[in-house]
Order: C-alpha cells, then sequence, then structure tokens
C-alpha cells in the first residue's frame, strides 16, 4: 500500500465526513466539531494507516461513531421543547446554503425524519455514491440489511413527497 | 436521452437495482432542463442529491486542523558556557560604553575649566576698599566669635569634668 498522506488523503474528506456527520447531528456546528476532531483521531492513529484496508472507510466510522455519540449525549442534555424551538429548529435545518428552495427544504425535511440507519445509508448512497460493500462495512451491517434499509428509505421519501405535491399534505 | 430507457432506470432505482453508475445517470437526466411532464415530479428528489454533494465545511477548516495536527517541532538549542553568559557580556559591554562615553563628554564639555592657580589673575569683587575692608573684618569677627564659643565650651566642659573627677574623689 502506498504512502498515505494526510494533507492529500485525509484532509479532502472533509466534506464528505461533513455531510455524513450533519445527516446524524443536523447541526452544522456540531457536525463541523465532529469533522475535526475525527480528523485528530485519525491523525493521531498515523502510525496504523497502512494497515487499514481504506483509510476514507475508516474515517467514516470514527465520524458516524463520533457523530452518533454527540447527539446522543445532545439529547441527554434534556431541553424542555417548546413551541418556539420546534419552529426553529425546523428553519435551521433547510437554512444550510443551498437549500433555500421551498422543495429542496420540504425533501431536506423528509430525508432528516427518516431512522437514523435510512438516513445514513441514503446520505452515503445517493449523495456519496458508495457501493454497498462499503456501506456495509462503515455501519456494520450486512449488504442485503443495507438494501433493504435504501429501498424502505427511497420508498419513504418518494411516497411522501409525492403525497406533498399532489395533496400539499 | 431515451425516456423508456429512463423510466425503467427509474423503477429499478425505486428497487434498488441500479448500479452506482446508472444512479450518476439517472442524477444526470434530472439535472438537465427537458425532464418529460410525467417524470418532472421526480426531478427534485435526484436535484436534491446533487446539490447536497456541494455542502462541504468553511474555508479556514483546513487550516484550523492542520494548525493542531502538525504542531511546530520545537528544537533544542545547545548552549555553550560562553553562550549562556551572552546576555550578562553584552550588558555589560553597554555599561562600559556608557560609561566611557560619558567620560568622553565631560572631558569635552569641562575641559576649559580647569582649577586656575594663579593668584595674579584673581579680580576685586568690591570697588570701594572701605566696603572690603569692613566685609572681610565682619568675617573675622564671625571666625573669632566661633573660635570663642568653641573654646568657651571647651573650658565648662573641663570645668564639669574636674568636678565629677573631684566628685568621685571625696
Amino acid at each position: 500500500m502506498q504512502e498515505i498522506s494526510f494533507r492529500n488523503d485525509i484532509l479532502p474528506l472533509k466534506d464528505k465526513l461533513f455531510r455524513l456527520a450533519l445527516r446524524i447531528t443536523l447541526d452544522r456546528a456540531e457536525a463541523e466539531d465532529v469533522v475535526q476532531d475525527t480528523m485528530i483521531r485519525v491523525w493521531n492513529k498515523r502510525d496504523e494507516w497502512s494497515q487499514f484496508e481504506s483509510i476514507e472507510a475508516y474515517c467514516l466510522i470514527v465520524a458516524k461513531n463520533l457523530a452518533i455519540d454527540r447527539s446522543q449525549k445532545k439529547d441527554a442534555q434534556t431541553v424542555e421543547l417548546t413551541p418556539a424551538m420546534e419552529e426553529e429548529a425546523d428553519v435551521s435545518g433547510p437554512h444550510d446554503q443551498m437549500v433555500n428552495d421551498e422543495r429542496m427544504s420540504i425533501i431536506h425535511r423528509l430525508v432528516n425524519e427518516l431512522p437514523e440507519k435510512q438516513r445514513l445509508i441514503m446520505q452515503l448512497r445517493d449523495i456519496e455514491g458508495e457501493s454497498y460493500k462499503e456501506i456495509a462495512n462503515v455501519l456494520h451491517l450486512t449488504e442485503e440489511q443495507v438494501k433493504v434499509n435504501l429501498f424502505r428509505a427511497r420508498q419513504k421519501v418518494k411516497q411522501r413527497y409525492i403525497e406533498i405535491d399532489e395533496y400539499g399534505l | 436521452m431515451d425516456c423508456k430507457y429512463i423510466e425503467q432506470l427509474l423503477e429499478r432505482y425505486w428497487q434498488c437495482e441500479t448500479s452506482l453508475e446508472e444512479e450518476s445517470e439517472l442524477r444526470l437526466f434530472f439535472s438537465s432542463e427537458e425532464v418529460p411532464a410525467h417524470l418532472l415530479r421526480y426531478k427534485d428528489l435526484f436535484v436534491y442529491q446533487q446539490i447536497q454533494q456541494e455542502v462541504g465545511l468553511s474555508e479556514d477548516f483546513d487550516a484550523r486542523v492542520l494548525a493542531q495536527v502538525e504542531v511546530p517541532v520545537v528544537k533544542a538549542r545547545r548552549l555553550t558556557p560562553v553562550g549562556r553568559f551572552m546576555p550578562l557580556f553584552k550588558a555589560a559591554a553597554v555599561i562600559a560604553i556608557m560609561l566611557s562615553l560619558g567620560n568622553v563628554a565631560q572631558h569635552t564639555f569641562f575641559a576649559d575649566e580647569a582649577l586656575d592657580y594663579n593668584y595674579d589673575a584673581y579680580t576685586d569683587t568690591y570697588d570701594d576698599p572701605e566696603v572690603a575692608y569692613k566685609q572681610v573684618s565682619s568675617a573675622l569677627i564671625m571666625l573669632s566669635e566661633g573660635i570663642k564659643k568653641s573654646q568657651d565650651q571647651l573650658i565648662a566642659d573641663s570645668v564639669s569634668a574636674t568636678k565629677a573627677v573631684e566628685m568621685m574623689n571625696e
């Protein structure tokens, strides 16, 4: 395996990791912290880089675990959900840069409403374009499970979107 | 692009049977302007996927991570005994320079005012000899008074001392 350089091989993964973390935490600042922590963890493991099958998959796994940890911790910090906050969360989510279109924000909400597993699989497959094998590796699932979850995710988003589109539900 | 083919692809996409290439083909198809009306409802789903690929971190992220990761290595510098006292030497040199400069300045500014021992060159400070005489005599009186006072004091001291000796003898 050829030499892995942090600058050229790992740092360019940042946006991918960020999108994955964002899908889990649904919060830009949190996701950014996750990516930073991931980078530092991976850097600290630099002696073992040559042993990894795929440094990208490793980074994705670390980012996923850190993000899930963080979002769970955040859930644990019980804050009473007031109607105002609920509205605020709804607004801040799709505010992410280009998602200003109303339709885009509807889809964004639909995807983020999916269960975490389905959400992640959809992110990795439809947005990052990963193979089933890679996704299965990152999420510790079998390829079959990945496919089933992806199927459910796609169906659900499609159905809900068509419902909203046709009946304005 | 062939509409039938796309419909077929889409059907397989919903069944999760498409390959990665076919999925990117679908995204490409839906990102174009001419999408048939009956497929238009799916357009946004694929446009969304494409838009989400652009989401990224802010520019300064690289710099922040690199700053944490590539901590500059601090090299230990070997100090020779001479090197260790270098600051002291420097301070001493500065003081020496200042002293010698002061010396030089004093010599240049005050060189003309050497002490004059030539009494013939002295000039009178009083025009009237009588005034001068009075001044001198009053100065001398003050001097003699001072001497007298100290003499009286001496006598008084010796008297009291002899008295004390006598008392002790008695």
